[in-house]
Parts: C-alpha cells; structure tokens; sequence
C-alpha cells in the first residue's frame, strides 16, 4: 500500500506541480494568474495522443510538436486574454479573460477532438512493472524542468531578464529590456511546461478534455501553498498534494478522498495565507 | 343561357359536394408527419447516430411500399445536438409549426426530461426509447411511450446475472459521481439485497481520478466476488478494468452498456483484461449460444448489409431500436388513424409487437414496453458488427 501511495502520490504530484510552475512563470512576467495553466496539460495529452496515436508521427517529434503547440498557445494567450487586460491589473479583468480563453478551448476541444478519454501512447517500450514509466515519467518531467529553469534563471543573460522582469518590470524597461517581448517568451515557456506536465502524466490522465478544469484547480493548489511565484515551494506543494490526495484515497475512498484535499487545502491557508514557503519576493514599503 | 332557382341549387349542392368529396382524397394523399428529436450531433450522440441508420432506413422502407394506406411519411427531423435546451426548441418547433401527428425521441434521457411534459401539454404521441424510470408513466404522462428498458430493469438484469447466474453473493457495487451513477448504486443496492446479495462495498467514485487501485483494493479487502459499476464514463471503467487486470484478480465485473464500448475497449492496458467483463445488453440482438443471432434479426443485418449500412462503429440495438420505431407508429396509424387519441387507444392494448430489438407490449397502465426477459448480460470481449455473445449461463432464446 506504501508503495502504491508513493508511486501514485508521487506522480500525479508532479503533474500538479509542473501546472503550478506553469501558473508562476505566468504570473513572474505579467502579475497575471493565467487560468489557461490546467488547459496547457490537456493541450500536451490531446497534442501528444493526436501526433502519436491518430497521425502515427514518431514519438520524439509528437513530443516536440506537442510542446510546440503548449508553447504556441501560451504566446495566444499572452496576447489574447493577458496583454489588453494589463493595464487595468488592478480590476483583475483577467480572471475573466483568462478563464473565457481556457473554456473557448476547452469546448473546442470536446467538440474537434472527444467527449470521451482518449487512449495516450507508450512513450518507451518497456514492460509494464511496479515502477512503470506511467509513474517515473512525470517525476523525472518535473526534475529536468526545475533544474533547467534554476540553470536558465541564474546562469543566462536572458534569464538574469526574466528575473529583472519579474522583479521590477518598470525599472527593467527603464533600463532597457525588452519587457514585452520577455513576457512573450515566458508565456511560451510556460506553455511548453504546462504541455510537458500534460504529455508525461498522459498514461495517467489519458487525453481528455475534461483535464483542463481538473488540473486548472489541482494546479493552483500548489501555487497557493507554495506562495505565488515561487517555483520551489509550488514543487515541493505539489509533491505533499499528490501524496496526501493518495494517502486520502486509500484511507477513507470515494468522494471523501477529494473532501480530505479540499480540506487540508482550506486549513493550510488560513493557517498560514502566504503559503507555507512565504511570498517569493519581499515588498518595499 | 339563364338559370332557375332549382337548376342553381343543383349546382351548388353538387359543388360542394364535389368538394365535399375532393378534401379527403386531398387529405388521404398529403404525407403523415412524423416528428423526431434524435442527438446526431454533440457529446451524446453515438446513440443517436445508430439510432438515425436504423430509423432513415425503416421510413424508406414503409414509403418505397405505399406509404400507410397510400399517405408517404415525411420525418420532420430536428437535431438536438445533445442539448436539452435545444430539445426542448425542437419539441415547441414540432408541435406548433408543423403539427406533427406523434414524436419519436428524444434518444437521451437528459434531454427527454425537461421534453416529455411538454409534449404532454401539448397532447401530441410520444415515444422514446430512454431508460430514467420516470420518463414513462401512464397516469402523469398519458400520451407518452417506452419501447427501452428503464433504469430498473437494466439494474434488475445486472443484479440476477449476478447473484442467480454467476452464484455471487459478496458484490462490491461502485459509481462516479454523476447523478445518472449516484442514482443508480442507490436504487440497485436494494434491489441486490432484496434477490440474497451482501453488498460487501459501496462508493461514489471521483471519475478523474487516475489511480483506482485504492478502491479496488478495498473491494478485494472487502471480500467482494463481483464489482459491478454503474457510469457512462469510459475512463473510469477501464481504469476499473485495468486495474483489476494489474492486480491479477479474477473477478467478473458486471454493469453498464459502456462497459462494452469500443471507447472502453480503447483505452484497455491489454486486450485480455476484457474477459469476464459483461455489460447490458438485449437478447433479440445478441449471438445465441450457437453463435448465431435469432432469425428475425438475421434476416434484419442481412438488409442492413444490402443497404451497405455500417455496423462496425455502433451498436445493433441502436439501429435496432431505429428501425422499429416508425413501424411501431406505422401500424398504430394504419390499424386505428393518424388523430392522438387512436394512436394512443391501439398503443395501449399492443401485445408483444414483433420488433427486432424486442417484442413491446403496453397497456393503459403501463407505458414501459419492453419486456425484462429480454434484458440480458453479454461478453464485452465478444463484439462483431454491433452485437455481443450472450454471456455464459444464459439459454437460447
């Protein structure tokens, strides 16, 4: 049961994860909480099930096509639902054009692609096991995309911009940076990762269209634990999320299960409203 | 030429008259409209599009051959596209611009909910083939027919295959937690218990879960010999199956039509993981423990292979269900006259209408038509051009 509980919890954790970090990297470069964060990981299943399964593509270049489209749809996004609405922050007009943008493709969704779950390929050809690639993918998924961001954020120029962006978008530009094009840049990246989380855990969740709602709240989850912005603590959250939600489905089942997450969830926050990890960035006054 | 008064009445007695005469031969050849309310579009409408081949194909059929009593059917076809809202515009559009003489459908249940009172309202014949137990009742809805099993009747079926068939006592009985899954497991507990079963385990599932092991593995704790689960959700039922299959537990599971859908057939780890998976399904359309389907419903695919009608991506009680329809309103039409009142009058003393999908039968009391008998298990691993084996245990026809 132990091991079930890890693998699984460990796993599906990862995916809430890669979502949460989907979610930070938005917000690090606009101040906007993008709720097209869950549709990026159905984006990666359908894209992934689509290129692979259906068009026989081989599965390298499915996966590249798959992050391509993410990366794609996180650049529609940014100009879309986030760029006309970034004057007005303050009225968190976003809420609503980030939400419509994620519904429009939602629904596009159920109706080009299925109502129904979708099967998602093997990625390796390997018998199935304990540790099965369902479960190691997600986690190993989530390792490259943390240590490729730590590598990028704090040994590039252009992630030195990022942070400068993310920091103080105003005295970045008064210097210089290109912060539109920076903004960009990040919602596609975002994109790519909120893909990778949907096309790794796609033995899991299947491609399906109604992931988009599931991951868009199991996502956030994570980003409100761990404190907005800060990309450690939404990992760290999403690995104790996907834990406990499994823990719960083996101890008390059914619906119960998802009252237990909810919550842990509610508690947490009003114990500690900066999340447990505190705000990433301390303010000035 | 002038006219007296008589030679002037004469003429226009027999004017009117003539006139009198021309209406019904006017009438008698104008087409009898037949509205239908199917899904062929939308997140429902894999029933729907079955269901179109089957009744597309029996309204040509009755027209090619005279037509009833030389009037042509014309269907006045509207689209619901798996939208109670737009069913029910259908319905007003049916009764009041086109003053159909019956409907058929809605084919869903969700849609035929907010429809069947307002064709009552409006006293136009329904018939639909749903299965939510109060889409069809006599005293509240007395124009309204089923010719499909309800809710009950397939719980019914599931639960004797169970417990008389397959002899298990201990059954682990789960859902998602749609209402169509909630209602289910609560109206079929009883029904185990009260026919000798111990339902050893009992739960609302979240069906976006992706890991089932949990729930398995207390069914397995729980001592259960057989899991029977009650969704439409394809991803949840394979999950169930799976997981049964990694756990090597040879169980059978018994339940919903969806169990035996190519969709669930889909996403399947391995293809053997559909053995003793047994489903609902309906003994006319079924291979008999010879392999072979009943005459009559032999006689029927051998048309729809002549039509070149395709089989392999729906299911045989779907086209089934289709094709018996218009004949159903055919005859009471021909035997008694187009008006509400007629149909409605030969419908309820219909005894076991020889149909393909199943032999319907009605009374003024009791508008659920088709008969339990024929309300069976199949094997889901057995699925050739629509239709299942009957599962083990079961007798010829």
């Amino acid at each position: 049961m132990l091991q079930s509980i890890v693998l699984s919890g460990l796993a599906i954790g990862s995916v809430y994860a890669l979502i949460g970090v989907a979610y930070n990297v938005m917000y690090s470069a606009s101040r906007v909480f993008s709720f097209t964060a869950g549709t990026l990981g159905m984006i990666g299943g359908i894209l992934g099930s689509l290129f692979i399964l259906r068009m026989g593509l081989p599965i390298w270049l499915g996966f590249v096509l798959a992050l391509a489209g993410g990366a794609l749809f996180g650049v529609v996004t940014e100009i879309l639902a986030v760029r006309p609405v970034l004057k007005s922050l303050d009225q968190h007009l976003y809420v609503l054009s980030t939400l419509a943008l994620a519904l429009m493709t939602q629904q596009f969704a159920a109706i080009e692609w299925s109502t129904e779950p979708q099967p998602f390929p093997r990625i390796f050809d390997l018998p199935r096991g304990g540790f099965d690639q369902t479960f190691w993918l997600p986690m190993l998924a989530c390792v490259v995309t943390i240590v490729g961001l730590e590598l990028l954020y704090r040994h590039t120029l252009v992630g030195h911009a990022f942070l400068a962006i993310a920091e103080d978008n105003y005295a970045a530009r008064a210097l210089g940076l290109p912060e539109r094009n920076l903004r960009i840049a990040s919602f596609a990246i975002a994109g790519a990762i909120g893909a990778l989380a949907g096309f790794a855990g796609g033995q899991l969740l299947l491609a399906f269209f109604a992931n988009a709602p599931l991951l868009t709240f199991y996502g956030f989850v994570p980003v409100a634990l761990g404190g907005m912005g800060n990309n450690r603590g939404a990992v760290a959250a999403g690995l104790i999320l996907g834990l406990f939600q499994q823990a719960a489905n083996f101890l008390v089942g059914g619906i119960f299960a998802s009252v237990a997450v909810f919550a842990a969830f509610i508690f947490v926050l009003l114990a500690f409203p900066d999340g447990l990890a505190g705000p990433s960035t301390q303010r000035r006054v | 030429m002038s006219m007296t008064r008589r030679q002037a009445l004469t003429s226009a007695s027999a004017a009117v008259l003539a006139s009198g005469i021309a209406k019904p031969a006017i009438a008698q050849k104008s087409p009898i409209q037949i509205g239908y309310l199917p899904a062929l579009t939308g997140p429902s409408s894999s029933t729907g599009v079955g269901i179109n081949r089957g009744v597309q194909m029996a309204v040509e059929e009755i027209n090619k051959a005279g037509g009833i009593d030389g009037r042509q059917i014309e269907l006045i076809s509207r689209d619901t596209q798996s939208d109670p809202t737009k069913a029910v515009n259908g319905a007003a559009e049916l009764t009041r611009g086109h003053k159909v003489s019956v409907v058929f459908g809605p084919v869903n249940s969700g849609e035929a909910i907010p429809v069947v009172p307002l064709l009552a309202k409006a006293n136009i014949p329904q018939l639909h083939p749903c299965w939510v137990d109060q889409l069809a009742d006599a005293k509240k809805y007395p124009l309204c027919f089923r010719n499909g099993p309800t809710n009950q009747q397939i719980g019914g079926a599931a639960n004797r295959y169970v417990v008389d068939v397959l002899k298990k006592k201990k059954v682990a009985i789960v859902s998602d937690t749609t209402g169509y899954g909630t209602a289910s497991v609560n109206a079929y507990v009883p029904m185990l218990k009260q026919i000798g079963a111990d339902v050893v385990y009992q739960a609302h599932v979240d069906a976006a879960n992706p890991d089932l092991k949990p729930e398995i593995l207390r069914m397995q704790a729980a001592g259960a010999e057989a899991i029977m689960p009650w969704s439409v959700n394809a991803g949840f039922l394979s999950r169930i199956i799976n997981t049964r299959g990694q756990l090597a537990w040879d169980v059978p599971i018994c339940g919903q039509t969806t169990l035996g859908s190519g969709q669930t057939k889909a996403l399947l780890e391995k293809p053997e993981y559909w053995a003793k998976v047994y489903p609902n399904n309906f003994r006319p359309v079924c291979y008999g423990p010879d392999g072979k389907l009943p005459e009559r419903t032999r006689a029927f695919v051998d048309k729809l292979r002549a039509a070149k009608i395709d089989m392999s991506d729906t299911l045989l009680w779907w086209i089934a269900v289709g094709y018996d329809t218009p004949y159903l309103i055919a005859d009471a039409i021909k035997n008694s006259g187009p008006e509400a009142e007629k149909i409605v009058a030969h419908w309820n003393t219909l005894k076991d209408y020889p149909g393909i999908y199943g032999e319907y039968s009605f009374t003024p009391d009791e508008h659920n038509g088709y008969p339990d008998r024929q309300v069976v298990m199949v094997e889901a691993n057995s699925l050739k051009d629509g239709a299942f084996n009957l599962a083990p245990g079961y007798g010829g026809a």
